[in-house]
């Protein structure tokens, strides 16, 4: 995997997203809905992809001194 | 104009009612039930006393201290009262047809004074009762204890007599004396003892001062003796009981006895007349005892028909104490409505959310054959320039997270609330915070069991509980939202899970040395790679990129808020700022934290140790951010390439710089510019005051206050008349350039600054799920992980209560503690950080009448 992955995720986030902006019913709570669904997935998104991207070309690696080998 | 949800608050109107005298009373009560018309005051200069149903609110609340009254009676006799739902169908006034409607009050009033009067009598008759039997178990007291007194003196007597017998007995007297022995010696014991007595009960706590003063006024003439009584005694005027003692006194004079009589009694004890023969004291005893013995039928039958009383009483109370709360509603309200006495007309006057207006006029209908007349009250749309409440159209999902927002300030009416956004926004603000798998579970547990339970649980009267299950749903979200974050930060109560291939591999090596894990060519997909749990340098890591991420999760959020302001500034009529002021503050921030965001996405998606096919590193060493953001603004325009984070990036940077700059004098003048422009403009068109600049608009407002202003004649004095003129003064402010000016400077240099010190204060979002991850830690290393070494029975208990005490304090301390930390700063960041760039929260909330 590599940073495209990002941008498809992105890609993918905003297609439910559009789909949700369009088939939600109308009523009292259709701005809710929306607002809710939007922002709820650009959060998730968001928190994932920064996580994703630290780790994709990693600086430092992980020590440890307390390793041991079962065999 | 559309209703646009929680977007902005409902479309109000300020309707105006006519209302025929004889239907008030029906028609406030419908509006009540229905619960969407909020009643202005229309005499607010008349006193509550001068108002036209200040007669009918005395009234009222004489039931009120009635029911109050009951409710208390209830209370000390431990009367359980039937609960409101279950105690309606008890009562008639369910439909409350309004023609009955005075005579049911007026019903209502006389069963109340009559109940109360009842129970009055019963109470005043069970405390006589009470009290006399009191007296007579002190009586009883005084009879026994003495009884041991005379019994002590009488062997004493024994002893002297004997000596006067034998020794020095003079002849003569000693006839006379065996005589009157003889005489006297078969009724007692005491005939000798011409001293006199009195007995009586008093108080223990004042016994030292009472023997005291007995012995100085006396001047040691007494023979003093007490005991004391073992049972207190109930004293109804009293908290405590008050425990007492027994005392007799013997004393020599008919002057003496006075006054130990008149000391005791001021001292607080009371007398009991007690005889001196055995005898006779038996008999009294015995009568007294048999006074009791019928006291306490008299007071357990007493008690019986009081309780039965109140048992009938607490069937309906509830549901006559719901009567008259509305009853006294509706009075109040009435009262702030202009009589007409001329037509035998109230006007009223309130805001209603628009699109019911339909409804309010079907309930004025209604009301109008619930009293029997064919003529309902006329409903009358008023235009005004007024401010309208703000209405936020809620349901059980939104109304705690609208609440939180509101608690800050109410938004102006149909500004944008952040309420909307808040929904999800604070809830994932929160999870940011409270990321763990294992503690949003709980949370999401108990959030979803309320949720799901809410019809039982909303009968729980509880403070403490109902806030929490006043904010179900909110808690739910927070609870999803974080097992999602838990899932990213790779944390279950300080464990990892290995849900995907790790990228990192462990290399053979020493035991006991440091390993370095070997790159393997695959990123953990999602969430943090569990190659990092436990590793030395974990910190190093998770740190770095929480503080990152709080600054890029900070700045999308504050952009969102700069972003709120454009239909604001649409709605309001005020296109010019989006360019005065939305344009320069965006580009101000996006210049300087947008860039920043940039730098650290672009540095985290360049592979630094890239080689080229010669197999040599061609970039030079990943530049820290931190530098570069200083010295973008100590040396604009010149990078180390040493630390160049991409080509070209001086150019960039010192245009980013002039941008900002450049954003700070354009924020400055453009908007106090304008403002002026638009002034001159207003003066060049030869109008003086500003309240006459609306034009058309301004016609058809007076219209509407002159109608309100005629009744007002007709009725208190010109009331509306009055309210009228200040809705003009308040409309002429004077235009100052220099307020302007000034406003405007404080403004840009709060915007300016508060985006860098905003931007640091996203940093709680790092800190404080730090904290909560080395808490979990600490705590799972303190506790449970002790007990897996040993082995055995040992073993076994040690593991049971290490995992009873790991699971209490990770519920106390890591969801209870932690969470209401991170709901804190999340309320905080949604408050001060998101809406101090858009909300004015200038509003007053709509309060309808609603029963």
């Amino acid at each position: 995997m590599t940073g495209w992955t990002v941008i498809w995720v992105l890609a993918g986030v905003a297609g439910v997203s559009a789909t949700t902006w369009v088939s939600t019913p109308k009523g009292p709570n259709q701005v809710l809905i929306r607002t809710s669904v939007v922002s709820a997935l650009t959060c998730m998104y968001l928190m994932w992809c920064i996580v994703y991207l630290a780790q994709l070309h990693p600086l430092i690696k992980p020590k440890r001194s307390d390793v041991r080998y079962l065999d | 104009m559309s209703d646009e949800g929680l977007f902005r608050s409902a479309t109000m109107s300020l309707i105006q009612l006519y209302i025929p005298s004889e239907t008030a009373h029906a028609t406030i009560s419908e509006l009540g039930e229905l619960g969407n018309v909020q009643f202005k005051d229309l005499n607010p200069d008349v006193t509550p006393f001068q108002r036209s149903f200040a007669s009918d609110i005395r009234r009222v609340d004489e039931m009120d201290r009635r029911i109050r009254f009951l409710y208390a009676q209830m209370d000390k006799e431990k009367v359980p009262v039937r609960s409101l739902e279950s105690a309606l169908p008890f009562v008639n006034f369910g439909g409350l047809d309004a023609r009955r409607g005075p005579q049911m009050m007026d019903e209502l009033f006389q069963k109340l004074k009559e109940h109360e009067e009842r129970l009055g009598q019963m109470n005043g008759s069970y405390e006589t009762l009470q009290k006399r039997l009191q007296e007579l178990e002190e009586a009883k007291h005084v009879l026994r204890e003495t009884a041991v007194f005379f019994d002590q003196a009488e062997g004493r007597q024994e002893q002297v007599r004997g000596s006067i017998d034998d020794a020095n007995a003079p002849l003569l007297d000693d006839v006379e004396s065996r005589g009157f022995n003889s005489q006297r010696g078969d009724e007692s014991g005491y005939g000798t003892f011409d001293l006199e007595f009195v007995a009586g009960t008093i108080e223990r706590t004042r016994m030292a001062t009472f023997e005291r003063i007995l012995w100085r006024v006396l001047r040691g003439n007494l023979y003093m003796n007490y005991a004391e009584i073992e049972e207190p005694f109930d004293d109804p005027t009293r908290e405590e009981p008050v425990s007492k003692n027994v005392f007799i006194i013997f004393a020599h004079g008919a002057e003496l006895l006075a006054k130990i009589r008149k000391i005791s009694e001021s001292m607080g004890g009371t007398l009991y007349p007690i005889d001196s023969n055995a005898d006779r004291r038996e008999e009294s005893l015995r009568e007294v005892l048999s006074r009791i013995e019928d006291l306490n039928n008299v007071l357990f039958s007493t008690s019986a028909t009081r309780r039965t009383e109140l048992v009938k009483v607490a069937e309906s109370l509830s549901a006559w104490a719901d009567v008259v709360r509305k009853e006294k509603l509706i009075y109040s309200t009435m009262n702030q409505f202009m009589y007409d006495s001329r037509r035998k007309t109230l006007v009223a006057e309130g805001w209603c959310p628009t699109n019911e207006i339909g409804q309010i006029q079907l309930a004025l209908r209604r009301a109008a054959e619930n009293a029997g007349t064919n003529a309902p009250p006329v409903l009358q749309e008023l235009r005004t320039h007024k401010d309208p409440p703000t209405f936020q159209r809620t349901n059980k999902y939104t109304a705690a997270l609208q609440n939180v927002g509101d608690s800050y300030g109410i938004a102006k009416y149909k500004e944008v609330n952040p309420g909307l956004f808040n929904f999800i926004l604070l809830p994932f603000l929160f999870a940011v915070m409270f990321g763990d798998i294992f503690h949003a579970f709980l949370m999401t547990l108990a959030a979803s069991s309320m949720c799901l339970f809410e019809k039982k649980l909303a009968k729980i009267d509880n403070d403490i509980f109902s806030m929490f299950f006043y904010g179900r749903y909110m808690m739910l979200l927070m609870g999803l939202f974080s097992m999602f974050t838990g899932l990213m930060y790779n944390d279950v109560a300080s464990k990892s899970m290995h849900l995907f291939h790790s990228g990192w591999q462990w290399p053979r090596a020493e035991e006991g040395t440091v390993v370095e894990a070997i790159q393997l060519a695959r990123t953990y997909p999602i969430g943090i790679d569990p190659g990092w749990h436990g590793a030395d340098n974990a910190l190093v890591f998770t740190n770095s990129l929480k503080m990152k991420m709080s600054v890029i999760l900070g700045v999308c959020h504050m952009t969102l808020g700069v972003c709120l302001n454009l239909p604001n500034f649409i709605h309001f009529g005020k296109r010019w700022k989006i360019w005065a002021e939305f344009v320069p503050q965006m580009l101000f921030l996006q210049s300087l934290f947008g860039y920043l965001v940039f730098a650290i996405i672009y540095k985290w998606s360049t592979d630094w140790y890239e080689t080229d096919a010669s197999g040599n590193v061609f970039r030079n060493n990943p530049p820290n951010l931190l530098n570069m953001l200083i010295y973008m603004f100590l040396k604009p325009g010149d990078v180390d390439p040493k630390e160049q984070l991409y080509p070209g990036q001086a150019t960039v940077q010192t245009f980013l710089l002039i941008t900002a700059f450049v954003c700070v004098p354009w924020m400055l003048i453009a908007t106090p510019y304008i403002e002026w422009r638009e002034h001159q403009k207003i003066k060049g068109q030869g109008y003086r005051a500003i309240g006459t600049a609306d034009g058309p608009g301004e016609d058809e407002d007076e219209n509407g206050e002159e109608g309100s202003g005629a009744n007002g004649h007709h009725g208190n004095g010109g009331a509306g008349g009055h309210s009228g003129s200040d809705e003009m003064e308040e409309e002429e402010h004077e235009f100052e350039m220099g307020e302007v000016i000034i406003h405007q400077v404080i403004h840009t240099i709060e915007f300016c600054l508060n985006c860098i010190s905003n931007t640091a204060s996203y940093l709680r979002l790092w800190a404080l799920s730090l904290a909560h991850a080395q808490l979990s830690e600490v705590l799972w290393s303190m506790t449970i992980s002790g007990a897996f070494g040993m082995t055995g029975v040992v073993g076994t208990l040690a593991t049971v209560f290490a995992f009873a005490l790991w699971f209490v304090l990770s519920i106390v301390i890591l969801c209870c503690m932690e969470g209401l930390s991170s709901l804190l700063h999340s309320v905080r960041l949604v408050w001060v950080e998101f809406g101090s760039k858009f909300y004015q929260a200038g509003g007053y909330a709509f309060e309808p009448l609603k029963f």
